[in-house]
């Protein structure tokens, strides 16, 4: 397997018993230094893939590395830094001594302790018990604990499920600046503007396979240009011809126009100059919801 | 060695270990020493002791009768919290994606819970010795104590009974990935399969062999050589055993397997399945 890649997977697959099949072959390559998104809808497979990568679950076949080892392998877990569905942490235990148990199971130094607490602003709140925490002060905590081997590679499953918007907006600034410098980080989730604003890359499983991937803009394609004219029939005639238009097809009463959005202005001339009045002309782009629901709706997608 | 002390700090600030602890502590001592002064004061009571047994002479004795049945229920209590509830906060996950792994998180329980057992014996024989002492004034007894070999020995089978009973416990944690289930369980099994099997025992001789190898049967076997009172053993109450008694090697061997099994078996669930 080849080192530039932090997690490859190969024909990754769990099944739990004859009837359901949770991962289905996949293959998932996640670069050193990038802030890869893994989206899906529940139940795609996401929560169960993370944690096989952790040594959690095991594979039904197939293989994973994990920073070149086999997952849950002391080599592999010791620069791994997790946070599975919600944070686990004792209920009874102060933020503090949650963290100090976690230090100690993973033999690291105490003092890092205080530096994640500080990291996510919850030293104020270390010596209270972690039950009670409000819900996002958990979730930061549970941060915190992923934190504290300051590890190579982190690994988020939905990291802001609960929180308000302006928890959400927060996790969110905290994550892109952990994915700055040489971290790598796997950030599962189904919310597509929390993907579009933190991940260089993204990958779309539904029903336990990988059915997109590349980065956002790749995902969401290239711009086209709409437009509403009249008469419509002159304008498609029209622009058929026009040598900066690669395609022309008539949709919602509009025409769509596969054309460098650059040649808007040329465009727009060329049909006023024929008499047609124009009422719109826009660019367009899928939104990646779009692409999300495209590639994730049953019968649609790879 | 870090994620022993992890586990300590773990256990130590737990409430429920402090009040097992306490619970069991009053009750051994609430059966050891106060109830049979008060039958002997009123000169009444079913297994009425004499007030020789009350004496600090008596003090192994006297206390190691306590742990086979009451003192196991609680080791097996503080077996499940110790592995179920990991499961019901979901910790469990989170310390296996740290770094020891699987086993070394579970060792680190195992002897974590080995270690918090030694206060369950130290405080009952402090307790004992402290209500046997206070007898002895007010009766004007000798005080006169049991040589110190003797009650070494007394607390290195109290503890190795409860370190059975709990093991016994994380067994059932394991199985069941939970506490309620494991201590409903374990509770039947140690009031009601082992005590039912017993008494037909006495009537169907082909399970009289079975009931050699019980826990209770073992483990009062064990500490019938420390001075243990037969007769107090056989009288009333839930945890009432009057045999067979096994001879003191087959007893430790028989415990020890016990032991050995429970942990194994609990090291493979946890080992082999998947944690979701």
């Amino acid at each position: 397997m080849d080192d530039s890649f932090v997690i490859e997977t190969s024909e990754l697959t769990k099944r739990y018993g004859e009837r359901i099949l949770a991962v289905d072959r996949l293959d998932l390559r996640v670069r050193r230094g990038e802030v890869y998104g893994f989206l899906g809808p529940n139940g795609a497979g996401k929560t169960t893939t993370l944690r096989m990568l952790l040594g959690l679950v095991r594979p039904t076949s197939g293989r994973a590395r994990v920073l070149g080892a086999a997952p849950g392998s002391p080599e592999g877990l010791v620069r791994v830094g997790a946070l599975v569905e919600s944070p686990s942490l004792y209920p009874f235990l102060s933020g503090r001594d949650n963290l100090r148990v976690l230090a100690r199971h993973a033999r690291v130094s105490v003092s890092r302790v205080e530096a994640v607490l500080e990291e996510v602003e919850l030293t104020d709140r270390g010596s209270d018990r972690f039950a009670t925490y409000s819900l996002g002060m958990k979730q930061r905590l549970g941060v915190a604990a992923a934190l504290l081997k300051d590890p190579e590679l982190l690994i988020l499953d939905e990291p802001t499920n609960g929180l308000d918007p302006a928890g959400m907006a927060e996790m969110r600034t905290f994550i892109r600046g952990l994915g700055r410098g040489r971290r790598t980080v796997l950030l599962s989730s189904h919310l597509m503007t929390e993907v579009e604003q933190i991940c260089d890359r993204v990958g779309v499983i539904r029903g336990g396979s990988l059915v997109g991937e590349g980065t956002v803009a790749e995902l969401r394609g290239r711009e086209t240009l709409r437009v509403r004219a009249e008469p419509l029939a002159a304008a498609e005639r029209l622009l058929a011809t026009l040598p900066a238009v690669e395609r022309v097809t008539v949709a919602d009463g509009g025409l769509h126009i596969a054309a460098d959005p650059a040649a808007a202005p040329a465009i727009n001339h060329a049909l006023v100059a024929a008499g047609i009045a124009v009422s719109e002309l826009s660019r367009e782009q899928a939104s990646l919801e779009q692409v999300f629901l495209e590639l994730t709706q049953p019968g649609e997608g790879a | 060695m870090t994620s022993l002390t992890a586990e300590l700090l773990v256990v130590r600030k737990r409430s429920s270990t402090w009040i097992l602890l306490g619970i069991w502590s009053v009750l051994a001592v609430l059966f050891a020493y106060v109830i049979p002064y008060v039958e002997y004061l009123n000169e009444s009571g079913p297994g009425q002791r004499s007030l020789g047994q009350l004496l600090p002479a008596q003090l192994a004795g006297n206390l190691v009768g306590g742990f086979p049945f009451f003192g196991g229920v609680f080791a097996l209590m503080l077996g499940v919290l110790a592995l179920g509830s990991e499961y019901g906060w979901g910790t469990l996950k989170t310390l296996f994606v740290q770094r020891e792994g699987r086993l070394g998180v579970f060792g680190a329980k195992l002897l974590a819970l080995g270690a918090v057992l030694v206060p369950f014996v130290l405080v009952v024989f402090v307790l004992g010795a402290g209500a046997s002492y206070v007898i002895a004034l007010r009766e004007g007894g000798a005080v006169q104590w049991p040589s110190a070999w003797l009650v070494v020995r007394a607390m290195g089978a109290g503890w190795l009974i409860l370190a059975v009973w709990a093991s016994f416990g994380l067994l059932l944690a394991a199985v069941s990935r939970g506490t309620s289930l494991a201590i409903g369980v374990g509770i039947l099994y140690a009031l009601v399969i082992e005590g039912l099997i017993s008494a037909f025992a006495d009537a169907v001789s082909f399970l009289e062999p079975v009931t050699e190898f019980f826990l209770r049967a073992n483990a009062y076997s064990l500490v019938k050589g420390l001075g243990l009172s037969v007769a107090d053993a056989a009288g009333n109450g839930p945890g009432a055993f009057s045999g067979p008694y096994v001879a003191t090697a087959q007893a430790l061997v028989v415990l020890v397997a016990y032991m050995a099994g429970f942990l194994a078996l609990s090291a493979l669930l946890l080992r082999r399945r998947d944690v979701t």
